[in-house]
């Protein structure tokens, strides 16, 4: 195993925090003007920082702070394995199953923070979640294991090596449109935000307030980063590109994918759970089987 | 202050308010929401996430109680503004403008550290607000924290599941002003639904207004009964795609709404409509979301003797839409018409009698069995108007 470079440990959180705030500012701007939306996650940032922290009655609190905290902590730790160029900051062998494994921490997260505010909303956000959770998840799997059979590794930097030339998003359309409705439903974000849906207050998160929160807050975003991040190697090419070096390939194609997601939060209505799980079932799992087939296919040949 | 009051000053440029509306105060919200537009501020989903509580009427006691416990549970730094029902523009400026600080809560550091363990949830008390926040100390004996313990009953297929009492409402983002309805909720399943309007102390029934003046004997040019029509309907299709989360499709309802009655040209309000109408109508997500919701038909009609919008197009939540945007064209369409106003046909029904009421009679029966979520979309897609109902009672 090589040496990790320095710089690829510092430039990760950086470039993630980087991301989650653009993220944060292009969410803003679909509801306010540009100007009011380039400080608004700074200021919003701010007064939940020197925000009182209150909970409800018989609160739990440390299982709620243990699933606060394991938002940012799951997506840093999937961002880990991806990487920037060529260079990850934890190459891995079996990569892609780390990744995944990181995105299911996310359901811990998720679940946490909605039993242990001990709020009625925040609970139903909690269920709604796990709802969610079971109609994403195959689909999401099986997506990720097509790429990884077309390159024939887990590894995200040998898959992304593998698609000299053809991206796999062109040859496996399938995969990567079910990788990015997936990606969206793990990060909770807009279509696929039901858990946290403005129809009850916010969800899982409605009894969050101060720091907590911030750190809630800023975890949806980093998340929605990593799985953006992660599209780039498993389906656009890694850092291929011409003129620019490699690990700025990855930070554009990755601002693409980024600007994508959160606009279509802003584009469509929310897919409840109880709608989507047929959808899920019924044409997600077999298309994407389907995908994983052909993709076999023509490894094999 | 130091840091921490540099920060808070920063934050306090945009608050994220939380706008509570009242019965009898819907032209003071609207008031309200235009100049949060204005201020490119973004409204909190829910109090915890905002710093300023705006009380848009005169709440009566029992709603003033409810509007309480929600500000009892808002975190500091934090303002609490009321905007009266008559309230003009320049009393809405400066009603935002107020300082948002520590200071008030200093009361409530001295009982307890900054953990705050006052509002509890769940435990179906009478005056709790949005989410339950505010039912103060619990009092069954014996239960962990003080707070009763779920109980239990068979669900809809037999298996035994926990039961907790929530109020939905009155406190609650784009929800009927006032609006309460207690449920019996079985994981998020609706199993039971009570409702009721929790009255504002003034105000009156801003949408009915022209068809008042005309039943009075004023005389109302009938272009301007239907201005108050459209803006009518489009201000509930807002609510309804803001609880259908499509925000932005919501904010394009509100600033139609808004331009309809600022008085904007006819000819652009009616491009800028229809645009709005197509995208709206066309979404197959929507409908694929909505369909089968609130489904409402004759007979039901006759059973809880509905009246005006939702007499007129039976069916569910989709037939509806479709039908609320092609009213919203059609009253467009006749903004112009200087004729006298004869009928006392308003947005809800005749307002002779009060429809909206036959409506909330309707809601336990057509929420029980549904998804919370479906809940708030057949609320929203009945869109009853509190202001008939508790603009002035109590």
């Amino acid at each position: 195993m090589s040496e990790t470079p320095v710089w690829a440990v510092v430039a990760l959180p950086v470039a993630l925090g980087l991301l989650a705030y653009a993220a944060a500012v292009l969410d803003a701007a679909f509801r306010v003007p540009l100007r009011a939306a380039l400080d608004e996650p700074l200021r919003g940032a701010a007064r939940m920082l020197v925000q009182q922290r209150r909970a409800t009655l018989a609160a739990d609190r440390l299982l709620t702070r243990a699933g606060v905290v394991a938002l940012p902590a799951a997506a840093l730790l999937a961002a880990v394995v991806v990487p920037m160029g060529t260079v990850a900051v934890a190459p891995m062998a079996a990569g892609v199953v780390w990744f995944n494994a990181m995105e299911v921490a996310v359901w811990g997260a998720v679940w946490l923070v909605g039993w242990g505010t001990n709020s009625a909303y925040a609970l139903v956000g909690g269920y709604r979640f796990l709802a969610q959770g079971l109609a994403y998840e195959l689909p999401h799997m099986f997506a990720l294991i097509t790429a990884a059979l077309g390159a024939g590794s887990l590894d995200l930097a040998r898959i992304a090596a593998a698609q000299h030339g053809l991206w796999f998003a062109v040859w496996m359309p399938v995969a990567f449109a079910v990788y990015l409705i997936s990606a969206l439903a793990i990060a909770f974000r807009g279509p696929l935000d039901h858990p946290v849906g403005d129809d009850i207050a916010g969800g899982a998160a409605v009894e969050l307030s101060g720091p907590d929160r911030l750190v809630w807050t800023a975890g949806r975003y980093a998340l929605l980063a990593a799985v953006a991040a992660a599209a780039v190697p498993l389906f656009l090419g890694g850092g291929a590109g011409p003129l620019l070096p490699a690990p700025a390939w990855s930070l554009v194609k990755t601002a693409a994918v980024l600007a994508l997601l959160v606009w279509a939060g802003h584009r469509l209505p929310v897919v409840r759970a109880d709608r989507f799980m047929g959808v899920a079932w019924t044409v997600l799992v077999p298309a994407a089987l389907l995908q994983m087939l052909v993709v076999g296919i023509v490894v094999l040949d | 202050m130091g840091l921490t009051g540099r920060l808070a000053a920063y934050a306090a440029a945009r608050p994220r308010p939380f706008a509570v509306a009242v019965p009898g105060g819907t032209r003071a919200r609207l008031l309200v929401e235009s100049e949060l537009r204005r201020r490119a501020w973004i409204p909190a989903s829910g109090p915890m996430e905002s710093a300023l509580l705006v009380v848009c009427g005169d709440p009566g006691p029992a709603l003033a109680g409810a509007v309480d416990a929600v500000w009892a549970g808002l975190p500091a730094p934090r303002a609490r503004v009321a905007v009266p029902p008559d309230a003009t523009e320049a009393d809405v400026r400066a009603a935002l403008d107020r300082p948002i600080g520590f200071d008030d809560i200093a009361e409530d550091h001295a009982g307890e550290h900054t953990e705050h363990t006052e509002h509890t949830e769940n435990t179906g008390h009478e005056h709790a607000g949005h989410t339950g926040h505010g039912g103060h100390e619990g009092h069954m004996m014996g239960a962990p924290g003080g707070v009763a313990m779920a109980e239990r009953a068979p669900d809809r297929d037999g298996l035994k599941l926990d039961v907790l009492h929530v109020p939905l409402g009155p406190v609650l983002a784009d929800w009927p002003a006032g609006l309460r309805v207690r449920v019996a909720m079985q994981g998020d399943v609706v199993q039971r639904a009570e409702a009721e309007v929790m009255g504002g102390a003034g105000g009156g029934r801003f949408w009915d207004a022209p068809w008042l003046a005309a039943a009075a004997g004023g005389r109302v040019a009938r272009g301007e009964a239907e201005r108050r029509r459209a803006a009518s309907l489009l201000d509930g299709l807002a609510r309804f795609l803001a609880v259908a989360g499509w925000r932005g499709q919501a904010e394009r309802a509100r600033r139609l709404r808004d331009g309809v009655l600022a008085g904007a040209p006819d000819e652009e309000l009616r491009a800028s409509f229809a645009r709005f109408a197509r995208r709206t109508g066309r979404s197959r997500t929507l409908r694929w979301m909505i369909r089968g919701l609130g489904a409402v038909d004759r007979a039901a009609v006759e059973r809880y003797g509905l009246a005006g919008f939702v007499a007129r197009h039976p069916g569910d939540a989709v037939t509806r839409l479709h039908a609320r945007l092609a009213e919203i064209g059609e009253s467009l369409a006749l903004l112009g018409d200087r004729t006298a106003l004869a009928d006392g046909e308003g947005p809800r029904g005749p307002v002779g009698s009060a429809p909206s009421a036959a409506t909330l009679a309707a809601l336990p029966d057509l929420l029980a069995g549904a998804e919370l979520s479906a809940a708030r979309l057949i609320v929203a897609d009945l869109d009853p108007d509190p202001d008939q109902i508790g603009a002035a009672h109590e």
